[in-house]
């Protein structure tokens, strides 16, 4: 699975659009309660890569499932499908109110405080407290940061699905992520786009992480547990 | 994948309890527990009884009291954790080794095609919370794999997790019913009767010191209930993209790709 996630990694331009459709798709199903399936031609390749999209990386849910875990436990197979599921879930959960509350005062951009509104209106109020103190820190530790001009990025996408398919982007192995950001900075609006360049640095220590909290088994990918 | 909205709106009181509803058993537990998880535990226990036919007090007296302790042991790891989770948040002092991946959650948040524009800190908040969320739902569901005396955490534990927590209702289209039917039917051969354990507690007038803090916790639940009845009463959180996309984008194109099937 180690290696499937990775290789959805370097696809990731080609299924922006796949992405989008898929998850509509999803949300229209929910919504008018239908088990309605749009028949679509789909490379068995493109549909795991858009898996992959739509989800955490399990190992990195499984790590921190470890955690909170005594050291015995054991996690099945479909138990840790299943977080995954929910964690996608909840982030779409949180989004779409923060997302609401965007348009309800003409705002474009979705703010952290936006996020933890959101929060706090769908029940989640233990999280309110410690978040609010990590986005203070986060301030102090790593400057002021408040806005991310995502227009350019969204054309793209939209480019994307009105042509169907995504040519302008030939990613290099192994630096995807990047390529991907290097090929927006001539752009002029991703100079101060620090925290994907992070999550670029996250890739490469994806089987290096360090947490204070040592927990053996914290690399199970693909073991079964049961 | 289960796509069975929230069909009910009611707001149940620990009252009815009291009232000693007659419902079936068939279906009406797993309606019930798709709106929230006390009316789970309310409508539940009433069913159970009468599918068991063991009015027996000293039983249920003893599967109630080794429930009352697994909630209680919840509840103090709950505590526990929250308390952690601030202390741990007070000493961060690397953000740039998040425990999930930004461009992950930004391409999530993105999928909905209503996202604009999102800030710097917004998946930077979402990762840190992302990790509280699987943290709580993994203790939640292991305290259920606890009372089934297993070791192997399981898709039923998680269901009962999202079935027994009020803010996990936007999760219950992710566990399949048969999961849910697992719930239920698991507790009965056990004997722990978990579902009905705060309910029970009431009729035989049997609140222990900590269990008052259980019911004050229900209270709070209680209060957070309006929050959710309007997404309750439109039976899906995402009931509310029809009235956004009308207004301000037109509908998603026609050309959609079918998704691989979820659990």
């Amino acid at each position: 699975m180690e290696t499937g996630g990775f290789h959805g990694y370097r696809k990731l331009p080609n299924t922006t659009a796949g992405l989008k459709l898929s998850v509509s798709d999803m949300n229209m199903r929910q919504q008018v309660a239908s088990s309605d399936h749009s028949a679509a031609t789909g490379e068995e390749n493109e549909c795991t890569v858009r898996e992959q999209d739509r989800f955490m990386p399990i190992a990195n849910v499984i790590r921190i499932m470890r955690k909170i875990l005594p050291p015995h436990a054991k996690i099945s197979d479909d138990a840790k499908e299943t977080i995954q599921e929910c964690v996608s879930e909840y982030i779409s959960f949180i989004t779409g109110e923060a997302n609401e509350r965007c348009q309800r005062e003409q705002r474009k951009t979705i703010t952290a405080e936006d996020v933890l509104w959101a929060m706090s209106k769908l029940g989640f109020d233990d999280y309110i407290e410690p978040l609010t103190m990590y986005l203070h820190r986060y301030r102090e530790l790593e400057g002021d940061r408040t806005s991310m001009r995502g227009e350019p990025l969204g054309k793209r996408t939209v480019e994307y699905a009105t042509l169907g398919v995504a040519t302008a982007f030939v990613p290099p192995p192994y630096h995807h992520h990047n390529g991907y950001f290097g090929a927006a900075m001539p752009m002029g609006t991703y100079v101060r786009e620090a925290p994907p360049n992070t999550a670029s640095s996250h890739h490469h220590h994806h089987h290096h992480h360090h947490h204070a909290r040592g927990i053996s088994n914290a690399h199970e990918p693909n073991a079964r547990s049961i | 994948m289960d796509n069975q909205g929230h069909g009910h709106g009611q707001n149940p009181s620990m009252g009815i309890v009291g009232n000693g509803p007659q419902l079936p058993y068939g279906s009406n537990p797993y309606q019930a527990s798709h709106i929230t998880g006390s009316p789970g535990m309310v409508v539940a226990s009433p069913g159970t009884i009468q599918s068991t036919g063991q009015p027996a007090a000293t039983q249920l007296g003893q599967h109630q009291l080794a429930y009352q302790q697994q909630q209680q042991q919840l509840q103090q790891r709950l505590q526990a954790f929250w308390a952690n989770q601030y202390q741990e948040i007070k000493k961060v002092t690397d953000f740039k080794n998040h425990s999930l991946p930004l461009a992950r959650i930004k391409k999530i948040m993105k999928a909905d095609e209503d996202v604009r524009m999102i800030s710097a800190e917004a998946p930077v908040i979402f990762a840190r919370a992302c990790e509280m969320f699987i943290l709580e739902l993994t203790l939640r569901s292991w305290n259920h794999t606890e009372e089934n005396k297993r070791r192997t955490l399981q898709k039923n534990d998680i269901a009962a997790a999202i079935t027994r927590t009020d803010i996990f209702d936007f999760l219950v289209d992710i566990v399949p019913r048969e999961d849910l039917k697992d719930e239920v039917l698991a507790s009965m051969p056990r004997g722990t009767v978990p579902v009905t354990g705060p309910a029970e507690a009431l009729p035989y007038c049997y609140i222990p010191p900590q269990h008052a803090q259980q019911v004050g916790a229900a209270g709070v639940m209680m209060g957070n209930k309006p929050v959710m009845d309007p997404y309750a009463q439109q039976s899906h959180p995402y009931n509310m993209a029809p009235q956004m996309w009308p207004q301000l984008l037109p509908p998603p194109p026609p050309e959609q790709q079918q998704s691989s099937p979820d659990q």
